[in-house]
């Protein structure tokens, strides 16, 4: 009962902030008497999400396949480089750096590159949510493997454990919380990374709307998408929260 | 069963360490041999490399110079043959599994089946049936050394290796853990190497304490325990037992000062 009205109030808390910067949003909008090339108030927006649901579900749903799959396979990707690493001090040297500076890297600036390679469609567009989502599961995934238990090496070697062993039944379990926390941290970067893309490439998705929208000075259809995106982006941020307190119940 | 068939040499064994530029002298010529199925303790000021005379043992440190061997095998092969059961003053417990899952851990490093009634008779042994579901953040610090010390002995090791694993354990709680680690080997004796401050626990335990002089440790005195077994706790109210105690005391005192080069 207690809990229930303490989460109630929590909530309540919590969405005070969102609704505030709505309630300044049409505030500002009214008082400035802003045309609606410039800034529409919230109210038309959603309206203009409520005129055409389809395009911003079928959109959307481009857009979530996008960050899903790049997420997924980065999450792979990143998991199993860093394994690697974890196996050789020699492989640990050789990648760390190469994975720090495909982080820094602008992904605006990537984009041509792997445009390039790839060429100008969907696959490119997986590539960059990839290399997006690679990043933080590599780092937080070495760094939850080398973080054991006191004494957990030591005894695995009295134990006689070969480094299979080592992996699977000691660094592998070690690093679930450090590879959660990168996963959430990747997650919602992978939706915006998909946008990004399809915003640059330009063939479907919400990222591809909004670049139409603003090249068409439709800001409600701009700002509709944006709210479609933001969607897609807590649900995954949420979503992984989740997944992180469920695995983690019994630690 | 082959129990009890393992004794321990070291061979004239040294360790140092290179700090630095500094090389630092741990451990210096121990010649010491452990008969098949006796207990030793290790005791000696903080610093005397006791703990490293262990570690050597456990295929954890390589000497120097000098050998230390098991039966006739060097500790790595031990090691690899999931010989040795060694149990650490921080339990070492994998905080994702169960104790029971803890216990069974060897078995599944050992690639062999898990043996449940062998487990079953161990957790009860150190009383940890009604806990073998519990994770070791909700055992109390004497709980966990008993998984700890469980998980040891769950293959029928040749050897026993403890690093001071009640160092961490108040006063009450380490005497009880006392009387039942002397319970549990009494049943079957297996070479045992045991690293500790606690003079009373050494005597309580063991068939000879090994007294080692501060760094480098070099062994002062080897003191052999007339108590027969097996013991129970009066023996620790047994004059004898507090004379011994007073002259392992004063060799130890001997070498404080010496911890300051």
């Amino acid at each position: 009962m207690l809990t229930g009205l303490r989460t109630a109030k929590l909530l309540l808390v919590q969405i005070s902030g969102i609704v505030g910067l709505i309630v300044l949003w049409q505030f500002w909008v009214a008082a400035r008497g802003l045309n609606t090339i410039v800034l529409p108030g919230p109210m038309s927006v959603v309206l203009q999400l409520l005129n055409e649901p389809a395009v911003y579900f079928w959109n959307g749903l481009h857009t979530l396949a996008l960050a899903l799959a790049g997420l997924a396979l980065g999450t792979l990707l990143g998991t199993t480089v860093a394994v690697v690493a974890w196996s050789s001090r020699l492989f640990e040297g050789i990648l760390t750096p190469l994975g720090l500076i495909f982080s820094s890297v602008p992904i605006v600036a990537l984009i041509p590159v792997i445009a390039r390679i790839l060429g100008y469609d969907v696959r490119t567009e997986l590539a960059i949510v990839i290399l997006i989502s690679f990043f933080p599961l590599f780092v937080f995934t070495l760094k939850g493997l080398k973080a054991l238990p006191p004494g957990a090496s030591d005894l695995f070697q009295t134990l006689g454990a070969t480094k299979r062993q080592h992996l699977a039944w000691l660094a592998l379990p070690a690093s679930l919380p450090s590879w959660l926390t990168g996963f959430r941290i990747a997650a919602p970067h992978a939706v915006l990374a998909a946008i990004v893309a399809e915003f640059l490439m330009g063939t479907s998705g919400l990222g591809h709307v909004l670049e139409g929208a603003r090249s068409d000075l439709q800001m409600q259809r701009a700002l509709a998408a944006s709210l479609s995106a933001t969607v897609i982006s807590v649900t995954f941020f949420l979503l992984s929260a989740v997944l992180e307190q469920r695995l983690l119940r019994n630690r | 069963m082959q129990r009890a068939g393992t004794s321990i040499r070291l061979n004239h064994v040294s360790k140092s360490f290179s700090i630095g530029r500094k090389t630092v002298a741990a451990v210096d010529a121990v010649d010491l041999t452990i008969e098949a199925g006796e207990f030793v303790s290790f005791i000696g000021p903080s610093g005397c490399g006791k703990s490293t005379i262990l570690r050597m043992v456990a295929a954890l440190e390589a000497p120097t110079a000098g050998q230390v061997t098991i039966g006739d095998l060097p500790p790595s092969e031990m090691a690899q043959h999931h010989r040795l059961g060694v149990a650490f003053q921080d339990h070492a417990l994998l905080p994702w599994l169960t104790v029971r899952k803890n216990v069974e851990l060897p078995f599944r490093i050992a690639s062999r089946p898990v043996n449940d009634q062998q487990i079953d008779q161990l957790l009860n042994l150190v009383g940890l049936s009604e806990f073998d579901r519990a994770r070791p953040k909700q055992l109390s610090g004497g709980m966990r050394q008993r998984a700890s010390i469980a998980r040891a002995l769950i293959l029928q090791p040749d050897v026993l290796l403890l690093d001071e694993p009640f160092g961490a354990l108040d006063q009450v709680t380490r005497r009880h853990l006392n009387i039942e680690l002397q319970n549990i080997w009494a049943r079957n004796a297996i070479t045992t190497i045991l690293i500790t401050h606690s003079v009373d626990e050494a005597l309580f335990l063991s068939d000879r304490v090994v007294v080692l002089s501060g760094r480098p440790g070099r062994v002062v005195k080897v003191l052999p325990v007339p108590f027969g077994r097996p013991r129970s706790p009066s023996v620790m109210r047994d004059p004898l037992f507090h004379q011994l105690a007073d002259d392992l005391t004063e060799s130890l005192e001997g070498y404080v000062g010496s911890e300051e080069p």
